[in-house]
């Protein structure tokens, strides 16, 4: 930068700090609502721990919370899934726990069987009339994993490496919010939850 | 609390904690919080390349870093992005690290590159045109937030402002598009601190001024403003000034640390912006610095800053351990015009090219050095020095760079 231009960039604050004197108008937005339209998945049937059909359509009208995990995963999974538990309380908290579904599906579908997935849900006392496990052929699944954006690979320690992301679907079936283990508190599912449930409710 | 339960806490006690302490663990500094960290020295450093004279076709250069390989050092692949005249610029990793966004602020167009297939061989997977459906120009900071890529751009609609934000799911479909305020219109960086639910963005100047050359530049055509923003609603609750162009936004890694500094490129300064108990934001300078800061890093534990000065050929390592008495503890000088600065995750290797843009770049030398960082400050690792001249096409100059 030459000597003449290095001068005139130290005044330039003073010029640009007269901005300051004007007043906040806020971001304009172009998409009204609070929790965008990020996308619709694809109807799905695969089977839940109690062995029988479950198809993702069936939760229409409801909110949903959906995880992906396997059950013997030592990574992040457990801890999604007490995320997602605690999740639950701050629904049931908030009086929305007959208008929000729990959906987990199965990242390793060969080894978790139905009787696999309740074992897992009696570990982690689950309630199964809002929260259900779903399983299925390693093909349903992976059809599963490519809509939704999600993908697993073996890992070094003889695990599968996965993305923890947890999806909030409002009462049509479209995902509104993507969390992950760093951004996830149970009142913002709660309070989302709610958002979502308002606003159907105002159509 | 049944057995079933205390069982079940025992678990993620003990078998979830190893990745509870993972996903605490940044990535890269510079990187968004949301991006997978790589548990292993890096291997493979790839570098957004601009063909120097525009002529031929942009590309992404892998370079080997792995210390153990006998090709270290060395550009291993090129991967040709199909067009030229991009000024490709900065790059970033969606969440789950399988992909890289790379934003161009002359074409507007987004490189879509998959690395999780193939790391010494990316793929080109997609390249759009990011103004077409957001309706904002020079795509800036590609951002990872869950299964989405957060975009800062620097214009808007006809190059001018206001600038604003975009945000696209990871397959590059548009979700929504906000606009800077009319107070504070311009657009640079986006920092998120996922636990304090607060989003910073900064300002530079938008295409229509940055695209002429620098002698050219309207300086009253730059921002000084940060803006705080609820992330969780994407919306603005205070705006913030600064000296001329605050540039790159670091959240402070310090434990509950509710500040972060960003370098004012137009002032020769870092500032910092700081939360009170009521969280409301104040900013204030925190040093002077050599001229023209451009990028700025930091350590792991948060304890250092690292500046480059582009119009100084140098840069500095601040102590800011006490945030009311910085101090300058290292300098280097990489060679002329440094900019980048890629820090490692366990902080001890530094990555740094030197090409700015096309427009303000006053040399034609261009390269990617390293720079030890350890308990004396900073070192020249003497043996790590990658030419980016000697292309076939010619020489490239060389911006953002990530690591796999």
């Amino acid at each position: 930068m030459n000597r003449s231009l290095q001068r005139t960039v130290r005044w330039t604050p003073l010029g640009l700090s007269i901005c300051a004197l004007f007043g906040f108008m806020g971001a304009a937005w172009s998409d009204e609502a609070r929790l965008a339209f990020i996308r619709t998945p694809t109807d799905f049937t695969l089977t839940s721990q109690d062995d029988n059909a479950f198809r993702l359509s069936s939760l229409r009208g409801k909110v949903v919370l959906v995880s992906f995990v396997f059950t013997t995963c030592n990574g992040s999974c457990p801890a999604t899934t007490h995320r997602m538990d605690l999740a639950a309380r701050a629904l049931a908290k908030a009086g929305l726990s007959e208008k929000v579904h729990l959906l987990s599906i199965s990242l390793d579908p060969a080894r978790d069987t139905p009787a696999v997935l309740r074992d897992y849900m009696r570990l982690y006392d689950i309630e199964t009339k809002r929260w259900t496990f779903v399983t299925g052929t390693q093909k349903e699944i992976d059809k599963v994993l490519a809509d939704w954006g999600m993908w697993t690979r073996p890992a070094a320690n003889g695990q599968l490496d996965h993305p923890s992301r947890v999806y909030l679907l409002d009462p049509r079936g479209r995902v509104r919010e993507i969390y992950d283990l760093q951004y996830f508190r149970p009142t913002w599912v709660s309070e989302d939850a709610r958002l979502l449930l308002n606003e159907t409710e105002k159509r | 609390m049944n057995s079933n339960r205390f069982l079940a806490i025992l678990l993620v006690l003990g078998m979830g904690l190893a990745a509870v302490l993972t996903t605490s663990v940044p990535a890269e500094t510079c990187l968004s919080p949301f991006v997978k960290r790589i548990e292993r020295p890096e291997r493979y450093l790839y570098v957004f390349c601009v063909d120097a004279d525009a002529k031929d076709n942009d590309f992404l250069a892998v370079i080997d870093v792995d210390a153990a390989s006998p090709k270290y050092g060395e550009i291993l692949y090129q991967l040709d992005l199909g067009s030229k005249g991009n000024e490709t610029h900065h790059f970033g990793f969606t969440d789950d690290r399988t992909h890289i966004w790379g934003c161009s602020l002359f074409s507007n167009r987004i490189f879509v590159i998959d690395v999780a297939s193939d790391p010494a061989r990316p793929k080109l997977v997609k390249a759009f045109d990011s103004a077409k459906d957001s309706g904002l120009t020079g795509p800036h900071s590609p951002y990872a937030i869950p299964g989405r890529m957060l975009i800062s751009f620097l214009g808007g609609k006809d190059g001018g402002v206001p600038a604003g934000l975009a945000e696209f799911h990871n397959d590059g479909r548009l979700i929504r598009t906000l606009e800077m305020p009319k107070d504070a219109p311009y657009g640079y960086d986006v920092a998120i601190h996922p636990d304090l639910n607060r989003m910073i963005t900064s300002s530079f100047t938008p295409p229509k001024n940055y695209r002429k050359p620098l002698a050219k530049m309207d300086l009253k055509q730059f921002g000084d403003k940060l803006l705080v923003w609820d992330f969780r609603s994407r919306k603005v609750l205070q705006t913030l000034t600064t000296a001329a162009a605050p540039l790159e936004c670091r959240w402070s890694l310090k434990k509950d640390a509710k500040h972060g500094y960003c370098n004012c490129a137009l002032a020769d300064s870092i500032w910092i912006w700081e939360g009170d108990d009521g969280d409301k934001y104040t900013t204030r300078k925190l040093c002077d610095t050599g001229k023209l800061p451009v990028d700025l890093s930091q350590s792991p534990d948060g304890k250092y800053l690292f500046v480059s000065c582009f119009a100084s050929d140098e840069v500095q390592q601040w102590d800011v351990s006490d945030l009311k008495n910085p101090k300058l503890i290292s300098t280097v000088k990489p060679g002329v015009e440094p900019n980048m600065l890629h820090l490692t995750g366990d902080g001890k290797r530094m990555y740094t090219t030197n090409s700015l843009l096309s427009t303000m770049d006053r040399s034609d030398d261009f390269w990617v050095r390293l720079i030890r960082v350890g308990p004396e400050g900073m070192k020249m690792d003497p043996k790590f020095k990658v030419d980016l001249t000697k292309f076939k096409t010619g020489p490239a100059r060389g911006h953002d760079m990530l690591l796999y």
